[in-house]
């Protein structure tokens, strides 16, 4: 650095994005999640995951249409809302969202309908349709923090991936937590479905590991990128928000799940299924926070 | 290029720190409490005795590539072809995009009218064939603002015969807002009052 500086005179504007934003990628990772869940069983016919079909599909959907409403609130002006489809503008990722956010859960109505009504070749064709709205939906709003060139800890083309991957996270422990509660109270047998649990279990410690992995590239990458990079990636190792990012992102919603699902003498505990998946729950909704709100208190003046 | 393109040079050795344009921005613009679109940044550096205080007059840099005008949704936010960046006010739908694209934080929402307000080198006021509030304003004339595409303008001739800076040239934006003899260290130390290294 240039030697010692102090700024003693300066105007700081408050940051843009607050806590529905957070929440808004958050429930549309779940969204995203759960419709791919879904479609293991519907659109793909793996046959052991059919008890996620269609709870899959209502939560998607019940997700999906919440969702957008935590723009709308945050925003400025809500009545102007629809000028997002007449004045669109092509290159903002903020319209990509408008029309993603339209289709995905229009198609979800769709697929959930002809699943509950017994049609299995059109369930079939409009799960299969759906994966990549549902990859975009969510990947859309990484590409939304990576194209707002001005934060350093947003800039940064893994970001639409992290987003990705941390929705298959949450939507698998989501899935998990259902299965468990669905099965045990709401079926005729009242018996808890564990080969399906265990199942996602494992599919869940090795999604969070690939988190993981892009976690530490993301972070690595920051501490040696530049100056303002270097101080995000301080910001969330040693700084304000290092709580939320090492303490309920990485050790309690990563490297806990991760253990509880592995390790030989719990890997095969319903409770230890069920503390991992709230925890799982629980970090990706930690990233969401880091990343939205840490990633814009690097002051820029 | 045809038509003016706007462009502002601060001679920041001339600024002596005083806050008139601010203060006239406020005025002329009726810019609410709390926000600002115009500001002096003040940083100290140094240890006794051998110290000085760095000043930063900030404006909008009204950016020839700017990333606000690419990333608003409803194409609220655009460019006039003589460079000045605009926010339509009836168009805005207060999504603050804009701002978290903003690399220079000289975008705010205005409390009041819950939409999003800029510096926009008083755009009124130079198509009234007069200068912005803050040039005007600015006692040592630190402050040159003119047309680029006029070679004999004073910002043009100020441009071409000193070295000049512009802030976080890296991020591709190409600011429109020049600078004379700032300290890199007063343009790199960001944050709010106290913050720095």
């Amino acid at each position: 650095m240039e030697g010692e500086a102090t700024v003693v005179y300066n105007v700081f504007h408050e940051p843009p994005l607050g806590l529905p934003i957070a929440i808004y990628f958050y429930m549309t990772g779940l969204s995203a999640g759960s419709f791919i869940m879904s479609t293991l069983a519907y659109g793909f016919g793996i046959k052991r995951y059919k008890p996620l079909g269609k709870v899959g599909v209502v939560l998607a959907t019940l997700l999906l249409v919440m969702a957008p409403l935590n723009l709308i609130i945050d925003l400025g002006q809500p009545l102007r809302f629809w000028h997002l489809f007449p004045y669109l503008q092509a290159t903002s990722p903020i319209t990509y969202g408008s029309f993603l956010l339209t289709l995905y859960p229009l198609n979800c109505l769709v697929y959930g309908a002809f699943m509950f009504a017994g049609n299995m070749r059109l369930t079939t064709m409009f799960g299969r349709i759906g994966i990549p709205l549902a990859i975009s939906v969510h990947g859309y709003t990484g590409f939304i923090l990576a194209l707002a060139k001005a934060r350093a800890l947003w800039n940064t083309a893994l970001m639409p991936m992290y987003f990705l991957i941390s929705a298959m996270v949450s939507g698998i422990a989501l899935m998990m937590l259902v299965v468990v509660i669905k099965s045990r109270f709401f079926t005729p047998e009242r018996k808890v479905n564990r080969e399906l649990a265990f199942d996602l279990g494992r599919m869940l410690a090795w999604t969070i590991v690939l988190d993981l992995f892009l976690v530490l590239s993301d972070v690595l990458v920051l501490l040696t990128a530049d100056s303002e990079a270097r101080e995000a990636a301080m910001l969330i190792l040693t700084g304000k928000f290092s709580p939320y990012f090492l303490g309920v992102e990485l050790l309690a919603g990563s490297l806990i799940p991760v253990l509880l699902l592995l390790l030989p003498f719990t890997a095969r505990r319903l409770p230890a299924m069920l503390v991992s998946s709230v925890l799982a729950m629980i970090g990706v909704f930690a990233m969401r926070y880091v990343m939205v709100i840490g990633g814009q208190s690097v002051p820029l003046s | 290029m045809s038509g003016p393109r706007f462009a502002m040079v601060i001679d920041v050795r001339r600024c002596v720190g005083c806050h008139a344009c601010a203060v006239a921005c406020k005025s002329e613009n009726a810019v609410p409490l709390s926000v600002w679109r115009g500001w002096l940044k003040i940083v100290e550096k140094g240890r006794f005795p051998n110290v000085s205080r760095p000043i930063i007059p900030l404006v909008c840099n009204n950016c020839a590539n700017p990333i606000c005008v690419r990333n608003c949704p409803t194409q609220a936010t655009y460019q006039r072809q003589d460079g000045i960046v605009m926010v339509d006010p009836h168009r805005c739908i207060g999504c603050k995009y804009c701002i978290a694209s903003c690399p220079y934080d000289v975008r705010h929402l205005n409390p009041m009218k819950k939409i999003v307000q800029k510096c926009q080198w008083c755009h009124h006021r130079v198509d009234a064939g007069l200068q912005p509030a803050c040039v005007n304003t600015c006692p040592t004339g630190a402050m040159v603002f003119g047309d680029l595409s006029d070679p004999e303008a004073e910002v043009s001739r100020t441009l071409a015969t000193h070295s000049v800076q512009v802030l976080k040239p890296e991020k591709d934006t190409g600011p429109q807002v020049y600078y004379i003899g700032a300290d890199q260290t007063a343009m790199r130390t960001m944050g709010p009052v106290g913050g720095g290294e």
